[in-house]
């Protein structure tokens, strides 16, 4: 098919993301730009920098891209698995007591895993999200104690990438995102820019860490939540079935009918909800309390993973094999969704190869395969 | 400003003393007991030339949180039979104005005089108004004084005058008498007890039989105006050609009829009781002139009340024609009625009514060398620049496209470049609040566009209060955003009631902004413009929901903490700076552009211009890429 040439520059990001409500708040373009700033889950431009052309749309994950390229830059081939994306294991997993942090959302392998990077030295600072669970901020670690600060999942968009400015003012050269899907490929097209020799826009992530998404919530829903407790918040989870709110007066639960207005719209359009590009993926059970879904992706991740078990900072054990094919068929669902829904668009930011298309569009067929072979 | 020259007890002594110091001098030599005044360009300096003078004379010296309040606080003196004296520019005036009608109609006690400031083309003001109108619609008599030496006795006969009509009188000050120096013979400071007191019959109730004694005062003073040393009249007997002049364009007169070799035909009357005429002496030379020429800044006031009184007077007088702004013939620098007047256009004036008579001619005066256009800029380091960035990105990121609203001080440049063309409104002290009170109504009529009302420290405790509690009580939606630099910047850092001090420097207990804006009910956040990226984040929320909100942006006015601040230098590593390339594109220089933020055309890279960088170190947290160092001194061991 061919494509219109367009410059890829801040106006065509304004145009066709920001403006065009495909804007995830993963907050790349403001952690490159001066003249892009955030508040809560809003990103704009607030002036202009009379430039046409630019690293924000390049590396912007809704603007066009092609997925197989992407998984041939990271791991070096296109992926077999087309519900997971590449990985070389999966695992189930949680942090060792000692190094589990007590707000941790389930197994607190994320925290654990961050933690230990820090220590081995691999490096220098993590983009995470702090603040409260009604009103979550980017933050930027560079101490345990920060990293432990921001362990707990908040279910609001958050442009933590934004926080890469802080870290290249700062000096930092080596820092790890720990991000929602769409934040890992914003790091994937970062990462190609450089290797492309591309206007250096200085130091990209190091070290992935990806988590389950299946879809973030609009800073509005902060309001709503005010408006159903009093209490602080001390954590949410997502059930199938319900939202789970715990607070300091009690726990109170939503329906998903009450939550689902206020889904970023973006995540309507995403394709990857198990954050298939980075080097490893985080989420959770569903079925074990206190425990992670661990998927291991690149040869860096397992190394990592590889090293923390054998450091006692990671227990693992075999991923259920009743919960694979729930896991694989959620995933489907909501690629092809998405597929359908952008099937009706003019130009979808992501490009997909055939067989990547025929892989979700033939669905029942491999469904049924897939139930043959593991049965 | 030197205070030590206006409190030097030195009877006899030549002093040179701008204007300001003058009248300052004048007043504490007529005795003064009392004076207040809110700050204001270009006579700010009075007060505080009073102030150093207080507790050698026994003066009550007060910065009063608006006009209308220090002239009602003057007036408390006068009527306890003290002298008292209050000092604003006009806009100030605008303020005290409805007061200032009253008092007039309920006659003084205590000798009042009332100091204007006049800023003829506006150099640090917002419109140039001609205050001597108001004098005259508030009946009381109008002095015009021409340098220092004039100001200063005139402030001391106009307390005289005050105590003899028992009416405040009014002295208008323009920018250069104010600031220009001329010697001044000093007098003695009077050693006199006062006693306070109103007795039984002391009373001053404003009620319309006021009027006609309003009326007799007035004719009183024009009396007394026919034998003031205060005009002057230098020429022929009988001029052909009679200038009336008043404030430094008599001066601009008398040399041009000098420089053209004129004196044998035209004479100048020079006006320092400029309302009430003295209509005796207007007539004894209007009678042999055949044209006279008005030269006065900056409306036609005396030109249209000589003409008037020709008219009226038209047998005795006979034809005359008259040269000034109505027939367009003296023009300020900005054009007929526009702007102060110069020397030149005088010049050019004269000569144009006296006729092309080519013995007159002189060259032309040497113009002044054109100077390249230059913007107003915030000071360097000025917290206002970062508080206006931060306003503007979070309207950016809020998209709808909010609407900014003004008033009278530094950040008023948040019109210009400076402040990303920001301000859409900017009227009078405090407007932009009750702009914004007003628009907060206009949801039911469709608009949906925010409104930030920006205010300086002093301008809130001046004239915001009330437009808040308007606001709050009638749920109007906007946010206020009080730019608390902790002083009254624009004039000179003047003391307000949140700075805890008193023009003295004595410790006076601060009333604070948030306890204001909370006792009001209205919810206040507080947060520091050198904190960019939390400023964005306060008016973003600010901004959504209704109702009206508070955020008060704190920091120092960048002038006085640079006095105070650390031992630290702020530069640029070239190494790091991304110059022209995509993640910067020159921001600092181009874009935030802090007047030390400039570019080094050669290197292609950011430099700091360090000899005016005030270290606030805001654009160091704004590049993208940490190139701007701020870097500590060591400590000198040893
Ligand atoms: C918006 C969102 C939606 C999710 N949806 C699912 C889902 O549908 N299914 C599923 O299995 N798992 C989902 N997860 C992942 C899950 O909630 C846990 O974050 C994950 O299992 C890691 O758990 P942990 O115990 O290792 O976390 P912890 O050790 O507690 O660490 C949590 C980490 O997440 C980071 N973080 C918190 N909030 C955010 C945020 N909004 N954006 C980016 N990073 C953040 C923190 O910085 C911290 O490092 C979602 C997470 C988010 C943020
Ligand atoms: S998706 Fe990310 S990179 Fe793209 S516009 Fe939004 S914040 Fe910027
Ligand atoms: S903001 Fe920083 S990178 Fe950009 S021009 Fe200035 S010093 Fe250089």
């Amino acid at each position: 098919m061919e494509t219109m040439r367009v410059k890829p520059g801040p106006q065509e990001l304004q145009a066709q993301v920001m403006a065009a409500g495909q804007c995830t708040a993963c907050g790349m373009c403001a952690g490159l730009c001066p003249y892009i700033r955030f508040a809560g889950d809003r990103v704009r431009i607030v002036y202009s920098c009379g430039l046409e052309d630019g690293n924000c749309y390049r590396s912007c994950p809704r603007t066009p891209h092609d997925l197989q390229d992407l998984d041939v830059q990271v791991f070096g081939a296109p992926r077999e698995d087309h519900l997971l994306g590449t990985h070389r294991d999966i695992y189930y997993a949680r942090a060792a007591r000692a190094v589990r942090p007590a707000a941790a959302q389930y197994g607190g392998v994320t925290t654990a895993l961050i933690n230990f990077a820090f220590e081995q030295g691999l490096i220098d600072g993590a983009l995470l999200v702090g603040g409260s669970l009604e009103q979550p901020l980017p933050r930027l670690a560079t101490t345990p104690a920060g990293v432990n600060n921001c362990a707990g999942s908040k279910y609001l968009a958050v442009p933590s990438l934004a926080n890469m400015l802080t870290a290249r003012r700062t000096g930092l050269t080596r820092p790890a995102v720990v991000g929602r899907p769409c934040q890992v490929t914003a790091v994937r097209r970062l990462q190609g820019l450089e290797n492309n020799h591309q206007a250096a826009p200085g130091p990209a992530p190091n070290l992935v860490i990806g988590l389950f998404c299946f879809w973030a919530l609009e800073a509005a829903f902060s309001a709503f939540l005010t408006s159903r407790t009093r209490s602080r918040v001390t954590k949410m989870d997502i059930t199938p079935a319900e939202v789970i709110v715990d607070t300091t007066g009690g726990p109170l639960s939503l329906s998903l009918d009450e939550v689902r207005p206020f889904i970023k719209p973006a995540c309507h359009t995403c394709f990857d909800p198990t954050a298939e590009l980075a080097d490893v993926a985080v989420g959770s059970t569903e079925a074990i309390p206190g425990w992670n879904t661990l998927v291991v992706r690149s040869a860096r991740g397992e190394e990592l993973v590889q090293e923390a078990r054998t450091a006692r900072v990671l227990e693992i054990k075999p991923y259920g094999a009743e919960r694979l094919p729930l896991l694989r068929e959620a995933a489907w669902r909501k690629k092809k969704r998405v597929l359908e829904a952008l099937a009706g668009r003019p130009e979808p930011y992501l490009r997909l190869p055939v067989d990547y298309q025929l892989a979700i569009a033939g669905e029942e067929v491999m469904r049924d395969e897939y139930y043959a072979r593991s049965s | 400003m030197n205070t030590m020259r206006v409190v030097l007890d030195a009877p006899g002594q030549v002093a040179l003393l701008t204007g300001n110091e003058a009248v300052a001098r004048g007043a504490l030599e007529a005795g003064v007991n009392y004076a207040a005044a809110y700050p204001g360009s270009p006579t700010a300096e009075v007060l505080e030339c009073i102030a150093a003078g207080a507790e050698m004379l026994g003066v009550y010296v007060e910065w009063s949180v608006n006009e209308k309040v220090a002239m009602e606080g003057a007036a408390a003196a006068s009527f306890a039979g003290l002298r008292s004296l209050t000092v604003m520019k006009c806009d100030g005036l605008n303020v005290a104005l409805d007061f200032l009608t009253s008092l007039s109609m309920a006659g003084t006690r205590g000798g009042m005089v009332i100091i204007v400031g006049d800023d003829p083309s506006a150099h640090s003001s917002a419109k140039e108004e001609d205050s001597r109108y108001l004098g005259r619609v508030a009946h009381i008599p109008v002095w015009e004084p021409a340098d220092s030496r004039e100001a200063k006795e005139m402030v001391k006969a106009a307390f005289d005058l005050s105590e003899d009509i028992r009416q405040p009188v009014m002295i208008r000050m323009v920018t250069r008498v104010c600031h220009a120096s001329t010697n001044a013979v000093l007098g003695e400071f009077p050693r006199r007890e006062v006693n306070a007191c109103l007795g039984p019959e002391d009373k001053f109730i404003t009620w319309i039989e006021g009027h006609r004694e309003q009326e007799d005062k007035l004719r009183r003073a024009a009396h007394r105006a026919e034998k003031s040393p205060f005009n002057t009249y230098a020429g022929p007997e009988s001029p052909e050609t009679l200038v009336i002049a008043a404030g430094p364009g008599s001066y601009y007169a008398e040399e041009a009829v000098a420089q053209l070799g004129l004196q044998t035909s035209v004479g100048v009357l020079k006006l320092g009781t400029t309302w009430p005429l003295p209509e005796k002496l207007l007539r004894r030379y209007l009678r042999p002139a055949l044209k006279v020429i008005f030269v006065e800044e900056v409306e036609p006031f005396i030109e249209d009340n000589v003409m008037a009184l020709a008219a009226q007077h038209l047998d005795e007088i006979g034809r005359t024609s008259f040269y000034g702004k109505k027939s367009g013939h003296v023009a300020g620098i900005n054009g007929v009625g526009l702007g102060e007047l110069t020397p030149s256009q005088i010049m050019a004036a004269l000569a144009n009514v006296c006729g092309p008579d080519p013995a007159h001619e002189r060259p032309a005066p040497p113009g002044w060398p054109e100077l390249a256009g230059r913007d107003l800029a915030f000071c360097p380091g000025c917290p206002h620049r970062a508080s206006f960035w931060a306003i503007r990105a979070a309207l950016e990121l809020d998209g709808r496209q909010g609407i900014v609203l003004g008033d009278i001080g530094c950040y008023t440049l948040g019109k210009g470049r400076t402040g990303y063309y920001l301000l859409q409104t900017m009227h009078a002290m405090g407007s932009g609040v009750g702009i914004a009170s007003g628009l907060g109504q206009l949801w039911r009529f469709g608009f949906s566009q925010p409104a930030v009302a920006v205010v300086g420290d002093s301008t809130f405790y001046h004239a915001v209060v009330p437009a808040l509690i308007n606001a709050r009580y009638n749920q109007a939606n906007f946010v206020c955003i009080i730019l608390d630099n902790q002083t009254t910047a624009m004039t000179g850092h003047q003391p307000h009631p949140g700075t805890g001090i008193d023009p003295n420097g004595n410790p006076l207990t601060a009333i604070p902004l948030e306890a204001v804006v909370s006792g009001l009910d209205i919810p206040v956040t507080t947060v520091d413009p050198y904190q960019v990226d939390e400023a964005i984040q306060a008016v973003y929320q600010a901004v959504q929901g209704p109702g009206v909100k508070v955020i008060i942006m704190r920091r120092a006015c960048a002038l006085i903490a640079a006095k105070t601040s650390a031992a630290v230098r702020v530069y640029v590593d070239q190494s790091r700076c991304r110059g022209d390339a995509c993640g910067c594109a020159r921001f600092c220089s181009r874009v935030f552009a802090c007047p030390a933020n400039i570019w080094d055309k050669a290197q292609g890279k950011a430099r700091i211009d360090e000899a005016i960088c005030n270290r606030c170190g805001v654009c160091a947290s704004l590049c993208p890429v940490g190139a701007i160092v701020v870097e500590q001194y060591q400590e000198k061991v040893g």
